[in-house]
């Protein structure tokens, strides 16, 4: 049985019909100073439909809540919330555990306890360590490198929910591995992504929640409810924090394919300029430069993408706007993948600053001084709310969360 | 019993092993252009089977074979079975290009009897037998949408209850297929809904050309070849020797990017713009600005359809104001909608070149339009697929299949 964090007023408790909307994202237009490898807040949690408050608590950077217990003075109201409370539960893959615990944390949870270990000839092993019988299950696990690995788990998670009746499991994935390979760009290759959606189907997902997938048409591989958000708005949050002068600033697409991308975004910076780099590539993870559509020069460039990889594809751009006469370089990307060489391409001087989302972990000896991190926990979080709570993030002012 | 073409020659008959290629390289310049290609051809049939006549493909579409009696009684017999297991039907949404098909494959297309009854459903019967045949059906799902969609599934229906053995829809034109992601919430995504309807109604393979998106592939669960017109429309566009130099491909949009930048590697490298245009609701259009120079320059618009033709022709207004010398529209897919022969027309383009994947009704015809055919491309596909042979070698791998 998880935790039930509550507190009791010294009086009879009363059934308040006032609902606190529970949504403590900033919208597009806030100002936010939230910056860093996590966020730390202090946040006060209600629980919906009345029931008393819970109490606070601290989300430390180290991501560990501490909460304090007060003992209900009611059996039947503890009763009550512990019937509800329980039907929610988030579980974390090995993938990025600090994400899934900052969006336990957003929703006032425990994450649930599990057990995931490998045998000596790599076969995955996964325990659920409390019952899940009748219940909403939440797996957070993104499928980033090393991808089979990771997808495997996130299987093997999912037909376990599965087995011990689970009444719905929905995976949740942040970063969606295998997304770029969505298309056939020769003649006979694999779909990947249609494959990998297949797969996460037949084991028994009943919904999937992502973010920032490779492309939009991605949605259509799967056969069950996903819902897509994207990372954008936090980017775009955190760069209207800046104050870069709206008339210097260009929004950069790294290449043809992000074009769409990269003038969405544009759009939302008051409606910035664009720019491509138009490069002709000659095998995978290989990148050349060729010449930029539009112009830089005197600006600040932000150049947008979905993903970092190998880094060669927006350092090669970036050094073609500084040749351009762009006066500072910025790279805004949700999926930080950074396969070698990446750390030494972004850190070499290019960028004024590279800003990522959390959606894949950074390693230890990956940081240097121009990265930013910032967390899309609070985004996840408030979809997996509504995700439970079956209601829509249509209504102002969450309709940043894109989801119907 | 479909009629075979052939002919004997005076002495009794060799099995030559020599096989003719029958798709033209892109290299060759093609001095074919208008609405039906016309053209004699030699149709060699492939196994050292005799050769077959030669017929002329008359501008109506009609084909006058010259029959010869053969010969030999074993060898008819030969060929006959074998044949058979080949054919081509057509829906009603574009005859015409089912018509050239067969034709290309030296064959006579399928008798079937499509109508509708008074309340507007749709009956298909299929006159011949298609027992343990591979059938391939014509049929783009152009305007009106819905009436062809059905009439391709029910042609499914009626092939799969006939003991067809393998099932192939071509598509030539694939309604629906800009449906191809949620742009907002509570959307359905059509382009999957009708692939998961031409799957369940018994189709076994699709060939499909120039869909929206690549990624619509994979919606199907089972094969699709996906062939591009561009090939055809370059082919066409280098037997017009316009300068290298003076060119520069323009997409109309954003989302088209990829495709124009495709298109202008394969034409000499040539430099890319992008009209980027905010539009604000489905159908309606409006120009912002220009990425990338094309002053003193031929522009070439390439996109993948004409709908409206609003993006195209406002962008093309802004390629004029921006200085450009003339302008040409390429598109594979004419689904013309009002008012898209007005804007068309009016003076901005000094070509708009579309292919015969959507029928073009004689009054939408103006003085600027050129149609080129796909009918050899599509035709070439079949063939292979049928044959289980691939689209990998030289000089075919143009047909991009595999």
């Amino acid at each position: 049985m998880s935790t039930l964090l509550h507190s009791a007023p010294t009086s009879s408790p009363s059934f308040s019909r006032i609902i606190t909307p529970r949504f403590a994202f900033a919208p597009i237009t806030r100002i936010s100073l939230r910056n860093g490898v996590r966020s730390k807040a202090i946040e006060a949690v209600k629980l919906e439909n009345g029931r008393p408050s819970a109490s606070e608590f601290v989300v430390s950077g180290s991501g560990n809540a501490i909460p304090s217990y007060v003992v209900a003075p009611n059996a039947r109201v503890q009763d009550l919330v512990n019937r509800n409370d329980t039907r929610l539960r988030i579980f974390s893959g090995t993938a990025n555990p600090a994400l899934a615990q900052e969006i336990a944390c957003y929703l006032g949870l425990e994450l649930g306890k599990i057990k995931i270990k490998r045998f000596a000839d790599g076969e995955i092993y996964v325990q659920l360590q409390e019952s899940v019988r009748g219940c909403d299950v939440f797996l957070v696990q993104p499928t980033c490198p090393p991808a089979n690995e990771n997808l495997m788990e996130l299987l093997i998670m999912i037909d376990a929910c599965r087995r011990a009746s689970a009444k719905n499991i929905t995976a949740v994935i942040p970063y969606f591995g295998y997304a770029r390979a969505d298309r056939k760009t020769q003649g006979r290759e694999s779909i990947a992504a249609k494959l990998v959606a297949n797969l996460i189907t037949e084991a028994g997902a009943n919904r999937v929640l992502a973010c920032d997938l490779h492309s939009g048409q991605s949605m259509g591989y799967f056969d069950i409810p996903v819902d897509h958000v994207y990372g954008q708005p936090v980017i775009l949050d955190y760069l209207a924090s800046k104050t870069i002068c709206s008339d210097d600033l260009v929004v950069v697409s790294p290449d043809v394919g992000g074009v769409a991308r990269a003038r969405a975004f544009a759009k939302k910076l008051s409606d910035a300029p664009l720019a491509i780099v138009d490069k002709r590539r000659h095998g995978h993870n290989v990148a050349e430069v060729m010449n930029l559509i539009g112009d830089v020069r005197g600006k600040v460039a932000v150049m947008v993408d979905d993903m970092i990889d190998t880094a060669g594809t927006i350092a090669k751009g970036a050094a073609l706007l500084h040749q351009e006469g762009a006066r500072e370089v910025y790279a805004c990307t949700t999926h930080a993948v950074f396969s070698p060489p990446a750390i030494e391409r972004l850190s070499s001087g290019l960028f004024q600053e590279v800003i990522i989302t959390n959606t894949i972990p950074v390693a230890e000896q990956n940081y240097f001084p121009q990265l930013t991190v910032l967390s899309v926990a609070n985004l996840l979080g408030e979809t997996v709310w509504r995700v439970h709570d079956d209601c829509s993030g249509g209504i102002e002012p969450y309709s940043s969360l894109g989801i119907d």
